[in-house]
């Protein structure tokens, strides 16, 4: 964009900046409950301003118990993998890294399948968010060798990390009868079918520290992303921030994660797209990652409730919809805007 | 002399060969997904790999001629209650252990079956194929999509055994016990159904009006919710999956929730996670359910008419305030396992 002396790709950038808010108040108005535009747009007026409508109050619920913690969790979801993938591809330099590079999404797997199929006091949520988290810190302890994460290492070291964490989900799922299998089949595929306020509460303190320092440290991540003697050579400490990035990418993917399940695509396609369109300057990139993904996630899941008329796993949506498009701008633009 | 021995031998052979023709009967029957399969009636070393028909077959034949059961805890679990009191060397079978869907050939040949017994939802079943053409032994697809299923599974153990007089006696029990529902529910007038939602543990996951589940509720009178969606494809799938708002459209007078070892009725009605839930008229009535004992009342199984009177109770509490469930629990083991229930002594 910016640098670019296309005009169109302002307009563009202005435009996905605000994409979350469009998609947000256009997803209020979409879903199986019939409800007249006129009484949802009264009801948000009488809402805000804090005063008492005389709608039926199944209407009240459909829109703001139903409806709205769903798109809020979808666009917290989508903001923070496509800035958890963007996060990772810069500290890896690798554009086929997704948020789930360190075993993130195995350990999750593997502590959500442990919780519904066999410890089920432990809450799904918290088993996820603790495993996932723990697949990280293992990773990052293999691949740590004298002061020093190589990213190489790093990268062997998550691939190890989730062969083990799918063989102990394989385990539990030879175990368990079939309805458990079901539940945690339809976990694995990501879901925000079950959103609520309760679910956005626990997750947005982790989510949105971990897209907040990524935010506000995102320069260095074009430093790191020429590598770790040129970030030395700037004065910078590739070490210390490449673990600050890992927790904080971590962080917010683990937390939404834990609570949606895993949703596949986003946080690999989304920095890709967004790097194609704009370059591959993080300044831009991140606050593009967070909007975009956040209003990607919130269409898409559009879809998956009401494009059909059974529940869509959302992950399945975000493929079909995201390959086309990504496949378009790959065809169109110079190693996928790593050049 | 000489001649003696061989008319002995000769005679002994055709008594072994009449007598195996007699006990072995080679019979072909249909499976349930349609296939012909040649079998021996009645099959002597059985292998079960599903826990359903392990079920049914206790009812109706012979224990020993159980060789080997599926590796499954959950199996195990689900028989450790009664099995071991009626089978003595039910701890003893073989196993037959499973890696992802694939059954294991070489832990099915140790048990050297003449016929195996499994789920299985096509023809083209990979089990099936690897059993059948690698072992050559025969293999009977279960697949159950409706109460006259679970009925109709009660004839092929029968045939499986060769104890046909013993099925239909099984078959006159579970009519009976499922008579005390619907002598009841019968007579219900449709205005007076309530709409049931099924709730499986994936909450969100329901039972379409082509299942075994859409039977018992109808036969416990009730009304499957989804025979009210408007999406032909959702009602008729055997597990959709609906969304909230389709829910709350929907608006059942009663959730009926399988055992959920991480839900109660408690927290559908008062839960935080469940506040979009509270303008449907079954949670703000009160009127969430659940099965309480997923082992006990297994509505795929010979228990079924257990798990119908369970549901029909939940749905219809004044017609049926009359009734003792314990006593009902206890006689329907006694008739159809000789076994007393729960205290698991024998009869």
């Amino acid at each position: 964009m910016v640098g670019s002396p296309v005009p169109y790709k302002k307009y563009l950038y202005i435009f996905l900046i605000i994409s979350p808010l469009i998609a947000m108040v256009l997803s209020l108005f979409i879903g199986k409950f019939t409800i007249s535009p006129d009484d949802i747009i009264q009801m948000v007026i009488f809402n805000l301003m804090g005063a008492e409508t005389s709608h039926p109050s199944v209407y009240k619920t459909v829109v703001f118990e139903v409806r709205l913690p769903r798109v809020l969790l979808g666009m917290l979801a989508g903001a923070s993998l496509s800035v958890s993938g963007a996060a990772f591809q810069a500290i890896f330099r690798n554009p086929l890294v997704s948020p789930y590079i360190l075993g993130l999404s195995s350990g999750a797997a593997f502590g959500a399948a442990l919780s519904i199929a066999l410890a089920p006091q432990f809450p799904v949520q918290l088993s996820a968010l603790f495993f996932s988290l723990l697949a990280v810190g293992f990773a990052y302890y293999i691949a740590t060798s004298r002061g020093s994460t190589p990213v190489i290492s790093l990268l062997l070291a998550g691939v190890i990390v989730s062969a083990v964490f799918d063989s102990l989900l394989s385990i539990i799922q030879m175990a368990v009868n079939e309805r458990a299998l079901q539940s945690i089949v339809y976990w694995l595929m990501g879901s925000l079918a079950t959103a609520s306020w309760s679910k956005i509460h626990s997750t947005l303190p982790l989510a949105l520290a971990g897209c907040a320092v990524i935010y506000l440290l995102r320069w260095r991540l074009n430093v790191l992303a020429l590598g770790d003697e040129e970030a030395r050579s700037v004065g910078m400490n590739p070490e210390l921030y490449k673990a600050v990035f890992v927790v904080a990418a971590s962080l917010a993917a683990s937390s939404v994660v834990s609570v949606v399940g895993i949703i596949g695509f986003v946080g690999l396609v989304i920095p890709h797209m967004m790097r194609m369109i704009f370059g591959p300057d993080h300044t831009h990139l991140i606050p593009l990652c967070i909007t975009f993904g956040a209003a990607f996630m919130v269409l898409v899941d559009d879809i998956a409730r009401s494009g059909m008329g059974f529940e869509v796993p959302v992950g399945v949506i975000t493929t079909l919809i995201g390959a086309p498009f990504f496949a378009y701008l790959l065809r169109s633009t110079r190693s996928g805007g790593w050049e | 002399m000489k001649m003696h021995k061989r008319s002995v031998v000769a005679a002994f052979a055709c008594l072994v060969l009449a007598v195996s023709a007699a006990c072995c009967a080679e019979v072909t029957i249909k499976d349930d997904l349609g296939r012909e399969v040649k079998i021996n009636s009645p099959s002597e070393r059985v292998v079960f790999m599903m826990e359903n028909a392990l079920k049914t077959y206790y009812a109706v034949g012979d224990p020993e001629k159980i060789v080997a059961l599926k590796d499954d805890k959950w199996m195990r679990k689900l028989l450790e209650d009664i099995f071991p009191v009626i089978d003595p060397d039910f701890e003893k079978k073989l196993t037959v252990s499973i890696t992802g869907d694939r059954v294991d050939l070489e832990s099915l040949a140790k048990a050297n079956p003449d016929l195996v017994v499994l789920w299985a939802t096509t023809p083209d079943d990979v089990n099936i194929k690897a059993i059948e053409e690698t072992l050559g032994v025969p293999v009977f697809a279960i697949f159950v999509r409706s109460i006259e299923d679970v009925l109709h599974q009660v004839d092929t153990m029968g045939v499986i055994s060769d104890r046909m007089e013993r099925a239909a006696e099984v078959k006159g029990i579970m009519h009976d016990y499922m008579n005390i529902t619907t002598n009841v529910t019968g007579s219900i007038p449709e205005s007076e159904r309530p709409k049931v939602y099924w709730m499986w543990t994936d909450v969100l996951g329901t039972a379409g009006v082509n299942s075994g589940i859409n039977d018992l509720i109808e036969l416990a009178g009730g009304v499957n919710v989804m025979k009210f969606a408007e999406n032909e494809t959702a009602m008729t799938m055997e597990h959709p999956v609906v969304n909230l708002e389709t829910l709350i459209k929907l608006n059942p007078d009663v959730i009926y929730m399988w055992y959920n070892e991480n839900l109660d009725p408690k927290d559908i009605m008062t839960g935080e996670e469940f506040k979009g839930w509270r303008d449907i008229k079954a949670v703000k009535n009160g009127r969430v359910y659940e099965i309480r004992n997923p082992y006990l009342f297994d509505a795929f199984s010979p228990r079924m008419p257990l798990a119908l009177l369970h549901v029909a109770m939940d749905l219809h509490p004044d017609r049926f305030k009359d009734v003792d469930m314990d006593k009902i629990i206890d006689d329907f083991h006694v008739d159809m396992w000789g076994v007393h229930y729960p205290s698991m002594e024998k009869a």
